[in-house]
């Protein structure tokens, strides 16, 4: 029987009140050993808790987790050499993780995260930033949510790199359930992480506290979006706590979305302004992005270099595009489609355009 | 004495003729009426005997039998008391039996022996005419509508005793043109009065060119809703043919404006968000049309699109293919022409701002969701699509300055008519007459790109994502794009035009480009 498998599933008995136990008898067998005299000694443990824990004795644990390992999803505690190191000395350390996939190594890692709900601006950084990450050996963990956690698990997987992602529910529940192919592509490359035992549905408590995991296995994080009072700025606040280096992506006044981050700048996080110097920051191989000389070498035509200099990182209607450069609509339909063909600008809503990075 | 008399039926927008018998006999007195018969044509024999008597008609103890031919047909509808009373007057000798030859009946009656309007006088009248008959008697609020087919007589009576006289060959003072033929009031609407926005006039210019669907995409208050009314101001003006098949289907739904003569602009349709499947393709125990067949020849405008439930939406698909919808119910089966151009407006997301993340409040889920609402094969049917922005400000003042002024609806509308007469002229031998109908397997032919564009369209399909019909409608709007320039072929500033205005792609909504 796995002792540590019966400790972390037993109804009632949370994280706080496991890592008493733990800390009290030194590992899962010992603890299954205790009489209730002694679990009731130790301290913050309360009666009805201790019931939970004897009355847990005469159940069936072997089953549902001979099921579990059938069904690809690994067990791993904190008694076993594989825990990730990072996690053990952290404040309210899990103490056991189901995963699927691998576990981060001891290779690098950064977290990449920010607002479910970003702009194309996020989204574009996001996914360059987790490219950078991955192109350099580093792994990118981030919670799989919509938006830029996202952005920077598919930017990794397009560096061909490992990614990581931890869930605040079971690992074998996809949530949001339209990022079903990306768990799928994590799972392969990398893995995905949860303290929650399979099965457990999404709910908005669990979240938060998955935060800790995810500063808790990074080096670094980087935060692409936040508004203010977001959970991106909850991670921030547990890796400042677990001592991580933060990184955050500037934005403009007035921008919500970058009010977060703004914020932590100015409370000393790292400013992200220049991709490359990030990328030299970091200490890592570079691999050049496209800068002016080669849009030049790409031989705009005139119409098209006008409709370039107009278009920014904020997407821009066509109507406003026609009113700056004075251009009919077949005119400027040409140059946005010879653009968007070259890979310099993409369409980002319903004839919205913006430049793209790379 | 035996007596018979001649009417008909509606079905779909056709018109079936139908005799009504009378006889009557010696034997126990009573009143039977035969022939697969509805209910409300089963009352109207309370109605019919008490307005023949409140109209001084005496019917005797005897044994009255009225018969419906051809009895395979189900008649319904409150058209058959003035045929029903007339012959059993002819069959009582109030009205000699010669007189009833090639003469054309219908009409409701009153208790009191007065005659109400029906529904569907212009294509029973049309049917009418062409089975040789030369006289019409209808209620007289329906004269007028019965009154523009040509060559038949039409007498308007108001009541069963006029009827009669007409029969009996009485002189009755000559009745006057009912209506007059002159054009009905000029639409108050008109382009001008849109301001700015020249990417969605162009586009729209270009849908009408080759009737393309097109949807807009655009925050509240962006004027999609006033541009989708000023549509029919471009479209080119009916043909007499045109305006005839439109009345009918509005005669048979009962909503002829009487004193108007035909139908003479193209309609346009708003049905709301709530409608149901029912009411928006046609249907009932007994057929009628609904909102696709009366928005025929003109444009249906879909008004938030992403609100109206998915199974309305759904049955769009065939009679956009088809142009005509079926309708197979108890009462029979019948089809009614659908050949409408599609516009629709939306928002882009539940609050209608996004992507502009500093307005728009939306979560990430609910703005896919507010796009899956739309089903991706109705998508796919839409051949243009525009975002209409907010406008701005200096475009709002320059109407008060009235210097710049906008471009006319009569100004487009030649414009349009002359890049309609060239794809008329090139499709003369076909089947079809519009740039968006061609059928896929002649899109080579009609569309035909040389080496290069070929290879330019070939790397846009796969950057794009197209599917093969998306790609065939960017073809088919840059044929349009070609005409109205007078291009005999396709050039590739056609084909990125029409790029632009591609139907949306689901990315856009779900945060990845």
């Amino acid at each position: 029987m796995n002792y540590s498998y019966w400790l972390s599933n037993i109804p009632g008995i949370g994280i706080r009140s496991r890592n008493r136990l733990i800390a009290a008898a030194g590992t899962a067998q010992e603890v299954y050993g205790m009489t209730e005299k002694q679990i009731l000694a130790v301290g913050g443990i309360t009666r009805k808790q201790a019931g939970r824990i004897a009355e847990s004795r005469n159940w069936d644990y072997e089953t549902p987790f001979e099921k579990m390992m059938e069904r690809g999803i690994l067990f791993v505690s904190r008694e076993d050499a594989a825990f990730p190191e990072k996690l053990r000395n952290i404040p309210d350390a899990p103490y056991s993780l189901y995963y699927k996939g691998s576990l981060p190594g001891k290779k690098k890692t950064a977290a990449i995260v920010g607002a479910r709900m970003c702009s194309p601006y996020g989204h574009t950084v996001a996914h360059k930033i987790g490219r950078i990450f991955a192109e350099s050996g580093t792994a990118v963990v981030s919670g799989m949510a919509d938006g830029i956690d996202a952005d920077g698990h598919w930017g990794a997987l397009a560096g061909g790199g490992e990614t990581y992602a931890v869930l605040g529910c079971g690992v074998d529940v996809c949530y949001p359930a339209a990022n079903r192919e990306l768990a799928q592509q994590i799972a392969c490359h990398g893995g995905i992480l949860s303290e929650y035992p399979p099965g457990t549905r999404p709910a908005a408590p669990l979240f938060p506290a998955r935060n800790r995991i995810i500063s808790g296995l990074s080096d670094l994080i980087v935060v692409v979006e936040a508004k203010k009072r977001s959970g991106s700025l909850i991670t921030a606040d547990y890796a400042l706590e677990q001592g991580k280096d933060i990184y955050a992506v500037p934005g403009r006044l007035y921008d919500q979305l970058s009010e977060g981050c703004n914020g932590l700048i100015r409370q000393g996080a790292g400013m992200i302004s220049d991709l490359e110097e990030f990328r030299a920051e970091l200490a890592l191989c570079g691999i050049g992005g496209r800068n002016t000389q080669e849009l030049q070498k790409l031989s705009l035509e005139k119409d098209e270099k006008l409709v370039y200099s107009c278009l920014s990182l904020q997407p821009k209607g066509i109507e406003e595009i026609m009113a700056e450069t004075g251009f009919s609509v077949p005119d400027a339909a040409k140059a946005l489609v010879g653009l968007m063909q070259k890979d310099l600008i993409s369409e980002s809503g319903k004839n919205k355009y913006i430049r793209q990075i790379e | 004495m035996y007596s018979i008399v001649s009417t008909a039926i509606i079905y779909g927008i056709r018109s079936i003729p139908v005799f009504v018998e009378a006889d009557v006999s010696g034997g126990l007195p009573t009143f039977e009426m035969v022939g697969f018969l509805a209910s409300e044509v089963k009352e109207s024999k309370e109605r019919v005997r008490t307005a023949l008597k409140n109209s001084g008609f005496v019917i005797p103890p005897k044994r009255i039998t009225v018969n419906f031919t051809p009895a395979n047909i189900r008649k319904s509808g409150s058209g058959f008391d003035l045929p029903i009373a007339v012959a059993v007057l002819a069959a009582l000798g109030e009205i000699k039996i010669k007189n009833l030859d090639h003469i054309f009946l219908i009409g409701e009656v009153g208790l009191d022996g007065r005659l109400q309007p029906v529904s569907g006088i212009l294509p029973m009248a049309a049917e009418a005419k062409e089975r040789g008959i030369t006289k019409c008697i209808v209620p007289l609020q329906n004269r007028a509508e019965a009154m523009l087919v040509s060559d038949v007589k039409v007498y308007g009576a108001d009541t069963i005793q006029t009827v009669v006289k007409i029969l009996n060959g009485e002189r009755l003072p000559e009745q006057t043109e009912a209506y007059n033929i002159e054009e009905t009031a000029p639409t108050v609407r008109d382009f001008s009065e849109i301001k700015g926005q020249p990417a969605v006039r162009r586009a729209c210019e270009t849908a009408v060119s080759g009737m393309h669907n097109i949807l807009f995409i655009g925050p509240p208050g962006a004027g999609k809703t006033m541009i989708a009314e000023r549509i029919p101001t471009i479209l080119p003006p009916l043909s007499r043919e045109e305006q005839i098949e439109i009345s009918k289907i509005y005669s048979v739904k009962g909503m002829f404006k009487n004193g108007c003569g035909l139908l003479r602009e193209r309609p346009f349709r708003a049905p709301h968000h709530t409608i149901s499947v029912q009411g928006l393709a046609g249907g009932g125990s007994v057929p009628r049309p609904g909102e696709i067949s009366l928005a025929h020849k003109g444009v249906l405008f879909l008004d938030e699109l992403a609100e109206f439930k998915k199974e309305t939406l759904e049955i769009l698909r065939q009679p956009m293919e088809d142009g005509k919808i079926s309708i197979v119910r108890v009462g029979g089966s019948c089809e009614y022409p659908a050949d409408f151009m599609l516009a629709a407006a939306m928002n882009p997301c539940k609050c209608g701002y996004y992507p502009d993340e500093n307005k728009c409040t939306c979560s990430r889920t609910s703005v896919r969701k507010y796009m899956q609402k739309i089903s991706g094969p109705l998508l796919d049917r839409m051949d243009l699509c525009v975002e209409a922005k907010q406008i701005r400000f200096e475009d709002l003042q320059k109407s008060c300055e009235g210097e710049e002024k906008e471009e006319s609806s009569a100004v487009i509308r030649e414009r349009v008519e002359r890049t309609r007469a060239i794809q008329e002229y090139r499709y003369r031998k076909e089947t079809f007459s519009c740039n968006s109908q061609i059928p896929s397997s002649r899109i080579l032919e009609f569309c035909a790109l040389d080496e290069k564009q070929e290879a330019y369209m070939g790397r846009m399909y796969e950057k794009l994502g197209l599917t093969a019909r998306s790609y065939h409608k960017i073809l088919k709007v840059a044929r349009t794009l070609a005409d109205m320039e007078e291009s005999e072929r396709i050039e590739l500033r056609h084909l990125t035009e029409a790029v632009c205005f591609r139907s949306v792609d689901r990315t856009f909504w779900e945060g990845r480009g």
